[in-house]
């Protein structure tokens, strides 16, 4: 595997090693420890003999055991003496977290420029520098002051901005989807978006790429490779308020802004655009839970509101809502389990009182019509709605159904649902508590 | 910096670009001679890199049908450019064959980020009022050519809505095509194809702008 020794590191010193509370050299430290059963981690700290219990070397060169990745969170104008000592001490890789570099200005530009020529000279891969870090936790490799170390999983999360890494480890916690690295990629003197890109491709415990980006440094290289990635690629662009309005002469330049063209340059490249990062990662979940499908979706739901609005979203997002069949209604009437008033359609309104019973019936059903290739189960909560039964139906169902697309609207926040909810998706049915983010992303799974 | 006439006419014809019979004109002697050629109705414009705006100042006169109308159109654009546009320098003015159908834009722009980036959308005066547009990265192929032509919102308009006369889409295809070429193979920074005129028999472009 390409950058082993930054992803999956043996021997770890950090630079910049500190017990003073609320500074990155403290977050450092605790999150490495997580993984000190795996690894070795080594502090390094020229005014400290111990940090937080454990030895402080003054220098990397004073560790006698090789390193393979040295991480560097110390003040920017000493991080090229730093980084100096590392290249003699032959560390495998780098991340330089410290800020104070290219993005402050001319200086900090010319100081980077520096580090860059040195490593890059001895063919050392190098994050950073101004970066959150790198986390991998399935491996329990947390190299980051993120505020702590998000579930395991499939998603490889790419992001520009290292404080939105932190938000959404905050935010994925109480989630059932998980990361296979979330990699805060800084300034980019070194290792580039595409990298990371190639990596995630290449990396077996990845299934989705997510990114969150501003600006691409060479477009052109990002948008061939991104062509070639078979995995899916989800992308959130901020910054898309052209601020630096040109004078212009033509139409073309005129109606050509940055958003226009990041977004043509993702669609030709076969990644997914999303607007906010809920949809960026109830995008990411979908695709890593559920199968690609053929357009073609059956909705069954307990309310006829709902029903409706999902209807209505299937129609703007041209999402097919196949007629039942007469064999599918056949089998409905048949069970005996079917209100009368039940709708006879798709969306199959099963009505307010519908019990376990009627789920299934009225899932097994819809799922078995060969042109309908995606199921959406919606819930709304009433006094008789069996939450966990339902969810249990649904998770046996996806079994019986492997290659269709099944995603549930739970739509709730009580104990009751969220329990269902949580057993659901931890069977990969993904949960979305609003109609318009399930259709959006089963959209998402159908083949043009 | 903006081509003159002949030099975009002559990449125009190296892409094989179709473009709208035209001749430019010194004087009336020329027009009267070039429309003859050309065949009744024309249009007259004045070229002139320093009026981009032309309508504007009344130096496009559509559908002269005639020798005697040409002779008073052509004085009357002279006589509005001497009086709005003094100091433009004047390439001439531009007898042009008059083509009728709907009008789209084509152009492409080389992209800080990403290069080479192709524009299709509804031309004329729709460019600038609804801005309905797509965009690829060039060099595309014709199956992106065919799903930018079908990606704007206004693509019922080129099917032939309500008696509309309907757009030549695989022409259309075509210089989609062949302005990706020319943005890939040429030495420039933007052009324009604004508008190109289709109608069932085909799609030329009326008027282009390349800037180096």
């Amino acid at each position: 595997m390409k950058y082993k020794s930054i992803f999956s590191p043996k021997n770890i010193a950090l630079i910049g090693a500190s017990d003073r509370l609320g500074s990155v050299g403290r977050g450092l430290v605790k999150n490495l420890s997580e993984g000190s059963l795996r690894r070795k981690i080594y502090l390094v700290n020229p005014f400290k003999n111990s940090i937080l219990g454990k030895k402080s070397y003054p220098n990397i060169g004073a560790i006698k055991n090789k390193i393979d990745l040295a991480i560097i969170a110390v003040p920017a104008k000493i991080v090229l003496k730093i980084a100096g000592e590392c290249i003699q001490k032959k560390v495998g890789g780098m991340i330089i977290i410290s800020a104070g570099f290219a993005e402050t200005g001319k200086d900090g530009k010319a100081m980077q420029e520096k580090i860059k020529k040195l490593i890059q000279e001895k063919n050392i891969p190098m994050v950073g520098p101004n970066c959150l870090g790198i986390i991998r936790p399935p491996s329990r490799l947390n190299a980051s002051f993120a505020p702590a170390t998000p579930k395991s999983g499939e998603i490889a999360f790419i992001s520009q901005s290292g404080a939105l890494i932190d938000s959404m480890i905050d935010m994925s916690l109480d989630e059932n989807y998980g990361f296979s690295a979330i990699i805060s990629y800084g300034n980019e003197a070194d290792l580039s978006l595409t990298d990371y890109l190639e990596w995630a491709a290449s990396d077996k415990k990845t299934k989705v790429i997510a990114l969150y980006i501003e600006g691409i440094k060479n477009g052109r290289k990002f948008f061939e490779i991104a062509k070639k990635i078979k995995k899916p690629i989800v992308a959130l662009k901020g910054g898309k308020s052209d601020l630096t309005k040109k004078t212009v002469f033509l139409h073309t330049g005129a109606l050509m802004g940055q958003k226009e063209i990041f977004s043509a340059a993702f669609q030709q490249a076969g990644i997914f655009e999303v607007n906010s990062l809920e949809e960026l990662f109830d995008t990411a979940k979908i695709l890593c839970w559920q199968p690609k499908i053929k357009n073609g979706i059956g909705v069954v739901t307990n309310g006829g509101g709902a029903g409706v609005l999902t209807a209505d979203y299937c129609q703007e997002m041209k999402i097919n809502l196949p007629l039942l069949s007469p064999l599918t209604l056949k089998s409905l009437d048949k069970s005996k389990t079917m209100h009368p008033a039940y709708s006879k359609n798709n969306p199959l309104d099963i009505i307010g009182d519908a019990l376990s019973e009627r789920y299934q019936t009225a899932i097994e059903a819809v799922l078995g019509q060969n042109n309908i290739h995606g199921l959406i189960v919606i819930q709304t909560l009433q006094i008789m709605t069996e939450p966990v039964k339902n969810a249990k139906i649904i998770i046996n169902a996806k079994k019986n159904w492997p290659k269709k697309a099944v995603v549930s609207v739970f739509m709730g926040e009580s104990q009751k649902t969220k329990k269902a909810i949580s057993l659901l998706e931890k069977n990969r049915i993904p949960n979305y508590t609003d109609p318009l983010r399930a259709v959006k992303s089963i959209k998402r799974l159908i083949i043009k | 910096m903006l081509l003159d006439f002949h030099q975009t006419e002559k990449i125009l014809s190296k892409y094989k670009i179709p473009f709208a019979k035209s001749f430019l004109a010194k004087n009336t002697n020329e027009a009267i001679k070039n429309a003859k050629e050309i065949g009744y109705p024309v249009v007259l414009k004045v070229v002139s890199g320093d009026i981009l705006h032309r309508t504007e100042i009344g130096a496009v006169l559509n559908d002269i049908r005639n020798e005697k109308e040409l002779k008073t159109g052509f004085l009357k654009i002279e006589k509005s450019i001497k009086k709005n546009a003094p100091k433009a320098k004047i390439e001439g003015i531009l007898v042009q064959e008059q083509k009728s159908g709907m009008q789209i834009i084509i152009g492409a722009k080389i992209d800080e980020v990403f290069g080479s980036v192709l524009m299709f959308g509804l031309g004329g005066i729709f460019v600038e009022a609804f801005k309905d547009v797509s965009f690829r990265l060039a060099p595309v192929t014709q199956k992106d050519a065919k799903e930018m032509i079908k990606e704007i919102r206004g693509f019922k308009i080129l099917t032939g809505f309500r008696g509309q006369k309907k757009a030549n889409l695989r022409k259309i295809e075509e210089i989609i095509l062949k302005a990706s070429l020319l943005i890939m193979e040429e030495n420039i920074k933007e052009f324009d194809l604004n508008p190109i005129i289709t109608n069932e028999k085909g799609a030329w472009a009326c008027d282009a702008k390349i800037i180096l």
